[in-house]
């Protein structure tokens, strides 16, 4: 069960990183053809026009299914950000209830979420919305990603709260980027070393540490 | 009784402008019984969302640019034609052929027009020159939707994609030659910082359009509706007048600041025209029944 | 008065959240949710999915995801040591040395971004380990970061510049020309910050390295080539006209890529590294920008933005009393809400007021950068400081508390940008003709 799960979170960042690599490519792809066709009017006296149609738009989509895609991904890595200062000043048992509230919060809303963003991408479907501009996207494919994304999101603070309240250690409370750990190992000679330890435990992905 | 309205133009916008005194007009005409508060500039909903967010009753009330619609169905975006439609006159008749269309269209989303406003007509704004379609050729024109593609293409330009915010960079850098929106936007967006020329080709007239849910507005007492149908029906007639004013005061405004502001050749028209009719012709094959219809009545009026 | 009660309820409501250790974008969401709850009755669950659908869908924020990406490129090859190696022999007279770096990194990388927070990650990810190595208060070293990258929204371009923009209807390029004096004003007033207190803190400087000749600077300037590489594919692919600037950061990614490679420093495991830390990164600052526009779409059913602007308009102050009753208003919001929010929530109050009162909007648009910028340092809603706080594994008050000096200095910017307006005016009035 902990190994289909750690692969659905990792599969999930995995999806968000190719839609990163698309929004580039896609990006690259038409600032290549505007330098082609730069040189073309140049040459003879006249641009082409060489244009990959909607390519912003897609740009702005594969950014939606990026973001949403990464969401369990980096929740689990402990790269969302919160305020631990009141927490780092309490007992360890108020922590741990703070944590357990916190998770039990989130995974409500996380549901909560992903309900009305499917109610969404289902409108959506159902009245055929697509996007203006050159190409017509319909509108539920991008809203069905980010629904997705929020499911697996769900699922991802799910298993925090259950781990939890079985007494183990949430995820959430991995270290996410430690860039000053370096200060606390002594200076060491390489950008690597400054990177300091490994963030997390995740499996084989995660990142900062090697 | 009060509702938010989301609109995506900024305040000083002749549309906003007419907007608010709708609002106050609402207002008045029920004695404060249905209050409208405005959320310009997209400040609620964005441009794109506002259509929707009222279908699904986040908001009772919204406006939005019609031809935004196109890729929905070709009948929203008829007045984005180039050349079909290029005077007042002619953009009334068409929204009075198009009006009933677009009624029955938005009423399968449970949206119900209440009115709508033209823009000014649209112009060609150039960094050189041009006194035939010839002149055009291989210069680089930004295109935002299929319609803008397939003129560019016809015309012999070159379409480009800019994303509005980088319209002036883009004119100064060379990425953009060319581009058609209205004196207002011209003006509004200082256009003689970047760009020299502009010719009234009155390309074509597109519309602004404030719809309300079908089932806010039924909820309403009958008085209340009669209002707002009433301040309405004075909303579009004061839109119309306030467009055609605009239509001159940003003109003006545009060559008061150094643009050079031209009246087309006859050879420049006769050739866009013809490029408008051929994109007609394939328009018809393409839009369906519903634009069908509408171009029936249109050419019949 | 309700309202005010019920206000003061919503921001304890963050605090208590945020306080609680709930991840601040779920924090923003939440009071969103219970904001629109109890000021207005549109369907929660609906406005929830279109206000994150419209935010989340835009081709605005796609550059920011990649300049991100190109830092922890950067980060991963030996391009970001040469930078501050290259650079440490040309600075060894000015006091504070290394930590101008900061500064001047985020002043040229503001030339290419038009967001701060992007610039905050893409400079901290490369400056911090560097500058850690070296020794450099960390104090000062978080400081100077969280403080120069709010370069990002006076430097053009510009989002911030480009929402009040096309909120207002002031030309762009107008704006854009308006904010380069400002931006000189604020580097040499953070560098000289830096002097100060090198001077007063000599011992927290690390100890000097050997004098160099000429010929040795010369010799390490070369290992800058590289990283100008970088700035002038960057910088010049908007300028030959192929790029627009939100395309110019996916240059950015295929130079670095290159430049990592031709280094040595490219294999499969740091392109996989660097990408998976992209997505990180770039989600945890989505996923709050998200989250934040949700909060600004309650806040606008809500009203209350609205009501305290339209409340400070009816004081009937002169122009100088209400450039300081708004600084307090949007200081005081800017904790709560992010900048370009409460610019979108109160144009329409306050340009009337501002222009009534004879205030030039050109301006004005300067103006609002700074206290933007200065919201974007305050606790507990700061974009730098969330940045930093994920960069350096410190607390979100502890890299405040080292923001509040660049602050104040934003605070003296605003002083001097009222007494001298022409620092503002004087460019774009060129342009006219
Ligand atoms: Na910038
Ligand atoms: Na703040």
């Amino acid at each position: 069960m902990r190994a289909i799960l750690n692969r659905l979170y990792e599969v999930s960042g995995l999806i968000a990183a190719a839609f990163l690599v698309a929004i580039c490519a896609v990006v690259v792809a038409q600032v290549a053809l505007n330098a082609i066709d730069r040189v073309a009017g140049l040459l003879t006296g006249s641009a082409i026009g060489l244009v990959i149609p909607s390519y912003s738009t897609f740009a702005g989509l594969f950014l939606a299914a990026a973001s949403f895609f990464a969401l369990p991904y980096a929740f689990r890595h402990g790269a969302h950000i919160r305020v631990s200062l009141v927490l780092q000043h309490i007992p360890a048992g108020a922590r741990r209830g703070c944590d357990i509230l916190g998770a039990a919060i989130v995974t409500l809303f996380s549901a909560y979420f992903t309900w009305y963003m499917g109610v969404l991408a289902l409108e959506s479907h159902a009245f055929g919305d697509v996007t203006s501009g050159m190409v017509p996207v319909a509108l539920w494919i991008p809203q069905g990603a980010m629904t997705l994304g929020l499911g697996v999101l769900t699922i991802a603070c799910l298993d925090d709260l259950v781990v939890l309240l079985l007494g183990g250690e949430a995820a959430f409370n991995a270290e996410g980027q430690q860039l000053l750990a370096g200060r606390d190992e002594g200076a060491s000679g390489s950008a690597a070393g400054a990177m300091g330890r490994s963030t997390d435990g995740g499996g084989p992905m995660d990142g900062d540490g090697r | 009784e009060s509702w938010d309205m989301p609109t995506p133009y900024p305040d000083a916008t002749f549309h906003t402008q007419n907007i608010m005194q709708f609002a106050e007009d609402v207002k008045e005409a029920t004695d404060g019984a249905l209050e409208i508060t405005v959320h310009s500039a997209g400040s609620l909903f964005k441009h794109p969302e506002i259509k929707n967010a009222v279908r699904s009753r986040q908001v009772p009330i919204g406006e939005f640019f019609l031809s935004l619609l196109t890729n929905e169905n070709a009948a929203f975006g008829i007045d984005s034609q180039p050349f079909l439609a290029t005077t007042y006159e002619q953009a009334e008749a068409l929204w009075r052929a198009q009006a009933p269309v677009v009624t029955e269209l938005l009423a399968e989303q449970d949206l119900m027009p209440l009115y709508a406003v033209a823009w000014p007509p649209q112009g060609l704004y150039t960094k050189e020159p041009v006194e035939t379609v010839e002149d055009l050729k291989g210069i680089k024109f930004r295109s935002y939707n299929a319609a803008l593609e397939k003129f560019a293409q016809l015309a012999g330009m070159a379409p480009t994609q800019v994303e509005v915010p980088d319209i002036p960079q883009a004119f100064a850098t060379g990425r953009v030659e060319a581009m058609i929106t209205s004196p207002s936007t011209g003006a509004n967006s200082k256009a003689w910082d970047f760009v020299e020329h502009y010719y009234d080709i009155k390309a074509w007239v597109p519309k602004n359009i404030v719809v309300v849910n079908r089932k806010a507005f039924r909820a309403l007492d009958e008085s209340v509706q009669t209002a707002v149908l009433n301040a309405a029906k004075a909303a579009e007639s004061r839109g119309w007048q306030m467009s055609q004013e605009e239509t001159q005061a940003k003109t003006d405004m545009l060559s008061e600041n150094g643009m050079e502001v031209h009246q087309p050749s006859e050879a420049l028209m006769q050739g866009l025209k013809q490029i408008g009719e051929e994109m007609i012709a394939d328009w018809k094959a393409e839009a369906g029944p519903a634009g069908e219809r509408i171009l029936e009545a249109y050419q019949a009026d | 008065m309700t309202e005010i009660l019920l206000s003061a309820g919503v921001v304890a409501l963050l605090f208590a959240l945020l306080a609680m250790g709930v991840w601040v974008a779920f924090a923003l969401f939440l009071v969103g949710a219970l904001s629109l709850l109890v000021f207005s009755n549109a369907p929660l669950g609906t406005v929830l999915a279109t206000s994150t659908w419209g935010a989340s869908n835009s081709w605005a924020l796609a550059a920011l995801p990649l300049f991100i990406w190109m830092g922890e490129i950067l980060f991963r090859s030996k391009l970001s040591d040469n930078l501050f190696s290259g650079l440490a022999p040309w600075l060894t007279r000015l006091p504070g040395r290394l930590l101008h770096v900061n500064v001047f990194a985020c002043a040229v990388f503001a030339a290419v971004s038009g967001s701060s927070a992007a610039t905050a990650a893409t400079v901290g990810k490369i400056s911090i380990p560097e500058l850690t190595k070296r020794g450099y208060s960390e104090r000062m070293m978080i400081g100077t970061l969280a403080g120069s990258a709010t370069l990002g929204l006076l430097i053009p371009p510009s989002i911030i510049l480009i929402v009040y923009g096309v909120a207002t209807e002031q030309s762009i390029a107008r704006l854009f020309v308006a904010g380069v004096l400002p931006g000189v004003l604020l580097v040499l007033l953070f560098s000289g910050f830096i002097v100060a207190w090198a001077l007063v803190n000599r011992a927290r400087v690390p100890s000097q390295e050997d004098r160099t000749s000429l010929a040795e600077r010369l010799r390490a300037g070369r290992e800058l080539l590289p990283v100008m590489l970088l700035i002038l594919g960057v910088i010049g692919s908007v300028y030959l006209g192929i790029a627009s600037p939100t395309d110019a950061a996916a240059v950015g990614v295929v130079i670095a890529l290159i430049l990592a490679w031709r280094s040595g420093d490219l294999s499969w495991t740091s392109f996989r590294d660097g990408l998976m830390g992209a997505v990180r990164t770039s989600c945890m600052i989505t996923f709050i920008l998200a989250g934040a526009a949700f909060l600004t779409t309650a806040m606008g059913f809500a009203g209350i933005p609205r009501m305290l602007a339209a409340w400070i308009g009816d004081m009937g102050l002169s122009a100088n009393e209400l450039l300081v009753a708004l600084t307090i208003f949007f200081v005081v919001m800017g904790c709560f809400l992010d900048g370009i929010s409460i610019i979108v929530l109160t144009t329409s109050i306050i340009m009337p007021i501002v222009e009534q009162a004879g205030i030039d909007p050109i301006w004005f648009g300067i103006y609002l950068v700074f206290v933007v910028e200065m919201s974007q340092i305050t606790p507990p809603v700061g974009f730098n400081l969330f940045v930093l706080q994920s960069l350096t594994g410190r607390n979100i008050l502890q890299v405040a508390w080292a923001a509040l000096p660049f602050f104040l200095l934003m605070g003296g910017a605003i002083v001097i940008l009222t007494a001298v307006p022409d620092l503002a005016l004087y460019l774009p009035s060129l342009m006219g003709r």
